[in-house]
C-alpha cells in the first residue's frame, strides 16, 4: 500500500509541532508535505514582541529549518501560496498551478490581522501607508524594527495583549508611545474595568499615554486623528487591533466555516473527514483560541489521529500571559464571563489587581495585574482543577505573613547534625564549650549563627522556621 | 588528660560523602573521633557518623545462618556448611530445571568495590546468569546514563568537592545536601564567604535552601522544563559561549532550535516558577565566570530523570562550563559506594572497569582475567525493577540472592514487589540484621558489616578510599566474600573467588585496566599514603585524575554532546481522585531504608511523617501532629502531619526510611536508565481521625494488611536466635504500615533493617 499523503497548509507554530509529533511516531508511515507562505524556516511567533523590544535576538527564534524536514523525509515548500483546495480531486493547487495530491489535508493557516476602518491607512495604489505597520509576521517585525531608528513617536492601535506588548516594546526602544483603544478599558476582551484601570495607570507610569473610548478615524500628515477630535502626531502607526482566523481558503473549498473552520473532536472538518484544521484557524466547540499551548495540544491529538490512534481533543485551559518589560499580567480562563464566586483584591496605590473566580471549589478563572507573586501556584491550581478549601481563594490573594521571630524554647533543636537543643546551648559558657560538650556547629555548620545568638543573648529572639 | 591513641582510620558507613573518621577501641566500646586530615570532610561529621558505632554492639545481630523450616514456616539456626550446601543445591536444581537465568542476583550501592566486583563475577561465572542488578539503579542511574551520553564517561563529580567553594554560582537541582550529607554544606558557606552565590531548586524549601541566595520551588517532576526555560533565556540574553560550543561540543544547533519553544512564560506555566525568576537565574548564570550545576535524586528519580540531567548538562555546556576549572556539571551520588558500586560489574549491562557487557573487546579482557571463555559470559540482563517485576512470570527468576539491599522498603510500588518476592521458590538474603527483606527469606546468611571488614569504596568525587577493619566480627559471621567463595566452590565455578579483600582488589585492578573506570594504578598502600586516589588511574606512576575533561571529553571525538530533550512530565498527573503531588526524600537522622540508622537509639527514630502546607492542612482539616492518611493508586500509609510553609501547597512529602513511602511511589521507569519515578506521583491526603494516633492498622491500609506475610505465604520472620526480650524501639508515632509489619513479623521488625540498601534521597 502506498504511504498516506498528508499535506499541511501553513508552516507556523501549530504546523511545526504537528510535524514534530508525526515524525516522532515511528509507526506512522506518512508522506508529509508542508506548504508555508512565509519565506524561511518556521519560527516562534510568540517571541516577536520580545524581538521588537530587544530582549530576544531575531536570530534565535527559528524552530525547525529545512534540515530537520529533510532529515525526516518531509517535503517543505516555503514562500509558497496555496491558491485552491480541490476537494473533489483531493488536490491542493498552488499559486503556480502545481497540484499536490493528498489523502489527508491539514489546514494550519493561522490568523490574519484585521485592518480597522481608518481612512488614509491604504494609499491610492493599494499599499499600506509608509507609516503604517501590521505586527503579525517576522517580516512585519523586521520592517517595524527598520523604521524605529528614524521615529520619535508611535501610536499603537488596539489595547489587547499584542497592543500592550508592542506599546511597551516601542517604549523600551525609546519612542514616545500613545495607545488607542476603542472600548472602555485595556484588555477589554479578557478583564474588567478595574483591572484595565490599574493597567492604564501602570502604563502611564511607564510613560505611555492611553486613550480609551477612542477610535482612530483618519491618518493625515499631522498625525492620527481620533473620533474625539484629538490628533496624535506620530511617525509610526502599528495596528494590533485583533486578528481573525484565516479561513478564505477553507471557505472557497466549501468547508463549513463560522469564525474558524469548524472541526469535531478529532479535529476533522465537519464537512469533509479528509480535511483537518488546528490552531488559530480552527473552531472547536464554538471556540477559537489564538494561543499557542492549545494549538500544541491540538497538534498532539491530531498527530495521533493521523497516525491511527484513538485520540480526541476536548478543549484546553487557556492562560494568557503578557510578555513585556515592566508590565505584569496573567489571565486564566475567561474571568469576565465565567460564572462563580468572585474574590478580588484591588490596590491601585501599588498598581496591583487580583481576582479569582471559583466554582465548586475549583479555580475557573483568574486575573493578576501588577503582582504576580503567586502566578506559578495559581496557574497550577487552575490547570489541575484542584478543589480548594473555603479559605484558600482568599489566602491565595493575600501576601504571605511576615516571618516571626520568637524565643526558642529550651527543647527546640538548633543543631540537627548533632541533635542539640537550645537549652543545651544556653547551658554552655561559650562557643568552645558548645563544641566540646555538644558538637553543635561542627557538622554542616548551619546552626552557627543561631548558636552565637543563643550564647550572646540567651533570652533574646532568634528566628524560627 | 587521656593520651590520644591513634585509632583506625576509616570512613563513615553511610552516604557517598564517606567522611573520614577514626575508630578507637577501648575494651568492648568503640568510639568515633574526627580525622581532620581527610580532605573531603576535614573532621566534620553529622550525628549519623558520630553514633555509627552503636551498631557494633547491637544485640539484634544475626550470628548464625537461618533456614526456614518448610513444615512450620519458622526459621531455625543452621551450620554454615549446611546452609551453603542447601543454597547451592537448590540454586543448581532451579537452574537445571529452568535454565541459568532462573536465578537472579541483587546487589547494593553500599557494598565495597571488592564485594560488588565479586558479586558480578559470581553471577556471570558461577551462576552464568544474566540476571544481576542492584539498588543503585534506583539511586543515580539517571545521572550515570546522562553523564555517559553527554561526556562519554560517568564520574559523579568530575572534580573534588572542595572546588565548589571557588566557583561563582553553584546550582543545586534536587539536592538537600544539608540534611543528606551535612558536612558538605560547609562548602556552601565557604563559597558564599568567597563571594559566590548558591541557587537551590527543590519543591521544598529545605535546610539547604536556607543557605542559598536564590531558591526556586518548581512543581515536582518539572526540573527538565525549568532547565529548558533557563537555556532559552541564556540564549536570549546572548550568554552562549559560542567559541566553546564550536570547539568542544556537538549538537548545539538542534538544542538551540528546540529551546526556542521554551519561553519563560510557558516555563512558568509548566514549572510554577515565575517567568521573571527564570530570566533572573539565566542572567546570574550568564554573567558568571564559573558555574557549577549539581543534580541529585530530586532531579534524577523520575521517568524522565536522565533527560532531566541532560537538560541541565545542556545549560552548563552552552555556558562553556564543562571541562573547565571550578566549573561544570556533577552528580551528588547518594549511596556510600554509589560510584564504585556502579563501575565493577553488579549492573545488568556492565563488566568491571565500567565496561559494557555487549562490547566484545571488554568481554574478552574480563574473561581473560577470570580465566574463562568470553563466549560463556551471559549478556545484558534485566534492570533492577524489571528483574523483580519478572519474578513469577514466564521466564522470570525463580531464585534470588540479595546482598546489601532491603528491597521490601526501598523498591518503588513496594507492595507489589513484596508480592513478587513471595512468588520466589528460593529467596536468600545476606545481611547482618533481620531486615524486612531478610524476614521473607528462605535462607538468611549473616555477614560482616562496615567496621568489621576491609575494602575500598569510591566516594562521590570518584576518590577511591579504604574502609579498614577496626573490630572483630561476632562469632558465626562471615564476610560477603567468604559467602560468595563458599557458594562458588559448591557450584563448581570455573574461576577462583578470593576471600582476602586486598587480593580481590588486585584482581579488580587487572579487570578494570584499560576500561573507562581504570583502577590499575590504585593500591591499598597508595590510598593510605595519598588520602585516596581518583580514578582513572591506569598505572602505578599515574597520579590519578582529580579533575576530568579539562583537555577533552571521553567520546571518541573528544567532544561533549548536547541532547535535545523534551519535557513529557511525570507519568502520573494529579487528578480529581488524587489531587496532590507526592514527593519523597530523606531526613538528617536516618539513612536509606532506615538501614542501620533506625536501630540506633541516639538518632531518635520518630517514624515517618507527612509534610504538607497549611493550605492543604486546612483543606483536609488536620493540624500539626494529627494523623493523616496518604493514598496513591498503589497503596496507603498513615503518619502524623507536619504542617509547614516550606513546601509547595500542591505537594506533600514523605520520608522513605520507613515501610510506607515506597508503597505509594510509582514504578514508571526512565526509558534510558530504568530509574523508577520515586520523586513524583499523584496522591490524596485525608484526615485519619478514625483511629488512635499510630499503632493500629488502617482498615483500608492495603499496604499494611495485604503486606502481612501470613496472608500470602506462611512464613514467620522471627529468628530463634533473637532474644525474646527485644522490644520495638519505634516510637508510638511509627506509621501504621510499620506497626502492622511489627505485629505480623516480629517485635523487632519495625526497627530491624538491612545493610545500606534502598534508594537515596
Amino acid at each position: 500500500m502506498a504511504r498516506e499523503r498528508v499535506v499541511v497548509v501553513g508552516n507556523g507554530m501549530a504546523a511545526t509541532r504537528l510535524v514534530e509529533e508525526l515524525v516522532a511516531r515511528p509507526g506512522a508511515d506518512l508522506a508529509i508535505t508542508v506548504v508555508g507562505d512565509e519565506p524561511g524556516p518556521s519560527y516562534n511567533r510568540i517571541l516577536l514582541s520580545a524581538v521588537l523590544e530587544g530582549t530576544h535576538p531575531a536570530s534565535e527564534i527559528a524552530l525547525q529549518d529545512e534540515g530537520f524536514h529533510r532529515d525526516h523525509g518531509v517535503t517543505l515548500l516555503t514562500g509558497t501560496r496555496v491558491a485552491e483546495v480541490d476537494r473533489e480531486a483531493r488536490e491542493v493547487v498552488l499559486e503556480d498551478r502545481r497540484r499536490l495530491p493528498y489523502d489527508r489535508l491539514v489546514l494550519a493557516t493561522g490568523s490574519i490581522p484585521t485592518l480597522p476602518p481608518i481612512r488614509g491607512l491604504v494609499s491610492p495604489d493599494g499599499r499600506l501607508h509608509p507609516k503604517v505597520h501590521a505586527f503579525r509576521s517576522l517580516t512585519d517585525c523586521h520592517r517595524l524594527l527598520g523604521a524605529v531608528p528614524d521615529a520619535r513617536r508611535a501610536v499603537v492601535v488596539g489595547g489587547g495583549l499584542l497592543g500592550l506588548q508592542v506599546a511597551r516594546a516601542l517604549s523600551v526602544r525609546g519612542l514616545e508611545v500613545d495607545l488607542v483603544e476603542g472600548t472602555s478599558h485595556l484588555l477589554s476582551s479578557q478583564v474588567g474595568e478595574q483591572a484595565g484601570a490599574v493597567l492604564r495607570q501602570s502604563l502611564h507610569r511607564l510613560g505611555t499615554e492611553v486613550h480609551t473610548h477612542s477610535r482612530a478615524v483618519r491618518l493625515t500628515d499631522e498625525g492620527l486623528r481620533l473620533d474625539n477630535g484629538y490628533t496624535l502626531p506620530t511617525d509610526l502607526v502599528v495596528l494590533t487591533a485583533g486578528g481573525r482566523p484565516a479561513t478564505a481558503l477553507a471557505k472557497r473549498a466549501g468547508l463549513y466555516v463560522r469564525r474558524g473552520v469548524v472541526v469535531d473532536d478529532r479535529l476533522r472538518s465537519v464537512t469533509d473527514e479528509r480535511v483537518h484544521a488546528l490552531g488559530d484557524c480552527a473552531e472547536h466547540r464554538s471556540r477559537t483560541t489564538g494561543f499557542v499551548p492549545p494549538a500544541w495540544e491540538q497538534a498532539s491529538v491530531l498527530a495521533g489521529v493521523l497516525a491511527g490512534e484513538d485520540r480526541t481533543y476536548d478543549g484546553s485551559r487557556v492562560v494568557a500571559r503578557l510578555r513585556a518589560t515592566g508590565l505584569d499580567v496573567a489571565v486564566m480562563g475567561d474571568p469576565e464571563r465565567t460564572e462563580g464566586e468572585v474574590v478580588e483584591v484591588a490596590n491601585p496605590v501599588t498598581g496591583s489587581y487580583r481576582k479569582v473566580v471559583v466554582r465548586g471549589g475549583v479555580l475557573e478563572a483568574a486575573v493578576m495585574v501588577g503582582d504576580l507573586s503567586r502566578v506559578g501556584l495559581l496557574t497550577q491550581l487552575f490547570d489541575r482543577r484542584t478543589v480548594l478549601g473555603r479559605a484558600e481563594p482568599g489566602m491565595l490573594l493575600m501576601a504571605d505573613p511576615p516571618a516571626v521571630r520568637a524565643a526558642l524554647p529550651d527543647d527546640a533543636e538548633v543543631c540537627a547534625c548533632a541533635g542539640v537543643s537550645a537549652g543545651r546551648v544556653r547551658a554552655c559558657a561559650d562557643l568552645a564549650a558548645v563544641v566540646a560538650t555538644t558538637r553543635a556547629t561542627t557538622g554542616c555548620g548551619g546552626c552557627a549563627t543561631t548558636v552565637r545568638e543563643l550564647l550572646g543573648n540567651p533570652d533574646g529572639l532568634v528566628p524560627t522556621r | 588528660m587521656v593520651e590520644q591513641v591513634e585509632g583506625t582510620r576509616t570512613h563513615c558507613p553511610y552516604c557517598s560523602l564517606q567522611c573520614g573518621m577514626q575508630l578507637h577501641r577501648r575494651g568492648r566500646e568503640t568510639t568515633v573521633a574526627a580525622w581532620e586530615e581527610f580532605p573531603t570532610n576535614q573532621g566534620a561529621m553529622c550525628r549519623k557518623g558520630w553514633t555509627s558505632t552503636a551498631l557494633l554492639r547491637d544485640r539484634e545481630r544475626i550470628t548464625t545462618p537461618l533456614v526456614r523450616d518448610p513444615a512450620t514456616g519458622t526459621f531455625r539456626a543452621a551450620e554454615w556448611d549446611e546452609a551453603l550446601d542447601l543454597v547451592a543445591s537448590r540454586l543448581a536444581d532451579l537452574q537445571r530445571r529452568h535454565g541459568h537465568d532462573a536465578v537472579a542476583v541483587f546487589g547494593g550501592g553500599g557494598l565495597t568495590n571488592e564485594k560488588a566486583y565479586s558479586l558480578g563475577k559470581f553471577a556471570r561465572v558461577a551462576l552464568r546468569t544474566s540476571q544481576v542488578d542492584y539498588n543503585g539503579r534506583w539511586c543515580m542511574s539517571s545521572a550515570a546514563s546522562a553523564g555517559t551520553r553527554a561526556f562519554g564517561l560517568d564520574r559523579g563529580l568530575p572534580f573534588p568537592l572542595r572546588d565548589i567553594e571557588h566557583t561563582d554560582v553553584l546550582v543545586l537541582v534536587g539536592s538537600n545536601l544539608a540534611e543528606t550529607m551535612p558536612p558538605a554544606a560547609r562548602h556552601l558557606d565557604a563559597l558564599r564567604r568567597n563571594g559566590g552565590k548558591v541557587v537551590v531548586v527543590d519543591p521544598r524549601r529545605t535546610a539547604t535552601a536556607d543557605r542559598a541566595d536564590v531558591v526556586l520551588q518548581p512543581v515536582p517532576g518539572t526540573d527538565l522544563a525549568l532547565a529548558r526555560g533557563v537555556l532559552h533565556a541564556v540564549v536570549a540574553g546572548g550568554w552562549v559561549d559560542q567559541a566553546y560550543v564550536d570547539a568542544r561540543t556537538t549538537g548545539f544547533e538542534q538544542v538551540r532550535r528546540d529551546v526556542a519553544t521554551a519561553w519563560p512564560e510557558l516555563t512558568e506555566r509548566v514549572t510554577g516558577v515565575a517567568a521573571d525568576d527564570v530570566r533572573a537565574l539565566a542572567r546570574m548564570l550568564g554573567e558568571a565566570e564559573n558555574v557549577i550545576v549539581l543534580t541529585a535524586r530530586g532531579a534524577e528519580q523520575h521517568a524522565q530523570g536522565s533527560d532531566t540531567v541532560l537538560a541541565w548538562v545542556n545549560v552548563a555546556l552552552a555556558l562553556g562550563q564543562c571541562g573547565k576549572l571550578l566549573s561544570g556539571y556533577g552528580c551528588l551520588t547518594g549511596q556510600g559506594n554509589g560510584q564504585g558500586g556502579r563501575e565493577h560489574g553488579q549492573k545488568a549491562d556492565q563488566l568491571p572497569g565500567y565496561r559494557s557487557i555487549e562490547d566484545p573487546a571488554a568481554r574478552e579482557h574480563v574473561a581473560g582475567v577470570w580465566g574463562v571463555d568470553p563466549a560463556g559470559l551471559p549478556g545484558r540482563g534485566r534492570s533492577a525493577y524489571e528483574l523483580l517485576d519478572a519474578i513469577g512470570a514466564d521466564g522470570g527468576p525463580k531464585g534470588l540472592l540479595v546482598f546489601g539491599s532491603n528491597i521490601v522498603v526501598s523498591a518503588p510500588n513496594a507492595h507489589h514487589v513484596s508480592g513478587r518476592l513471595d512468588a520466589l521458590e528460593l529467596l536468600v538474603v545476606a545481611d547482618f540484621v533481620m531486615s524486612e527483606t531478610a524476614a521473607r527469606a528462605d535462607v538468611v546468611l549473616p555477614v560482616t558489616q562496615w567496621a568489621e571488614e576491609t575494602g575500598t569504596m569510591t566516594n562521590l568525587e570518584g576518590r577511591v578510599i579504604l574502609r579498614r577493619r577496626a573490630v572483630s566480627p561476632p562469632q558465626g559471621v562471615r564476610s560477603d566474600l567468604e559467602v560468595l567463595a563458599g557458594l562458588a566452590g559448591r557450584l563448581g565455578a570455573p574461576a577462583g573467588f578470593d576471600t582476602d579483600p586486598e587480593r580481590v582488589f588486585d584482581e579488580l585492578r587487572r579487570a578494570s585496566a584499560g576500561g573507562p573506570a581504570d583502577y590499575a594504578g590504585i593500591s591499598y598502600a597508595r590510598i593510605t599514603d595519598e588520602h585516596g586516589v581518583f580514578w582513572p588511574c591506569p598505572a602505578d606512576d599515574h597520579p590519578g585524575t582529580e579533575r576530568m575533561f579539562l583537555d577533552r571529553f571521553a567520546h571518541p571525538d573528544g567532544r561533549a554532546r548536547f541532547h535535545a530533550v523534551s519535557h513529557r512530565g511525570p507519568a502520573e498527573q494529579p487528578c480529581g481522585d488524587y489531587p496532590l503531588y507526592l514527593t519523597t526524600g530523606r531526613v538528617l537522622a536516618q539513612y536509606q531504608s532506615g538501614a542501620q540508622t533506625r536501630r540506633i537509639r541516639e538518632l531518635g527514630d520518630e517514624g515517618a511523617f507527612v509534610e504538607l502546607h497549611p493550605m492543604v492542612a486546612a483543606r483536609v482539616g488536620v493540624g500539626d501532629g494529627e494523623e493523616v492518611r496518604v493514598r496513591t493508586r498503589r497503596g496507603t500509609m498513615r503518619a502524623p502531619a507536619r504542617v509547614s510553609t516550606t513546601i509547595r501547597p500542591d505537594t506533600v512529602f514523605v520520608p522513605f526510611h520507613w515501610v510506607g513511602a515506597n508503597q505509594l511511589t510509582n514504578d514508571a521507569l526512565d526509558p534510558a536508565s530504568r530509574m523508577p519515578e520515586f520523586k513524583v506521583c499523584a496522591a490524596a491526603v485525608e484526615a485519619a481521625s478514625d483511629g488512635p494516633v499510630g499503632g493500629v492498622a488502617d482498615a483500608d491500609a492495603s499496604t499494611g494488611a495485604a503486606d502481612g506475610l501470613p496472608t500470602i505465604r506462611p512464613r514467620s520472620a522471627r529468628p530463634p536466635a533473637r532474644p525474646a526480650t527485644a522490644a520495638p524501639s519505634a516510637s508510638p508515632l511509627a506509621t501504621s504500615a510499620s506497626a502492622v509489619d511489627a505485629a505480623v513479623t516480629s517485635p523487632c521488625a519495625a526497627d530491624a533493617d538491612a545493610t545500606p540498601g534502598g534508594v537515596d534521597g
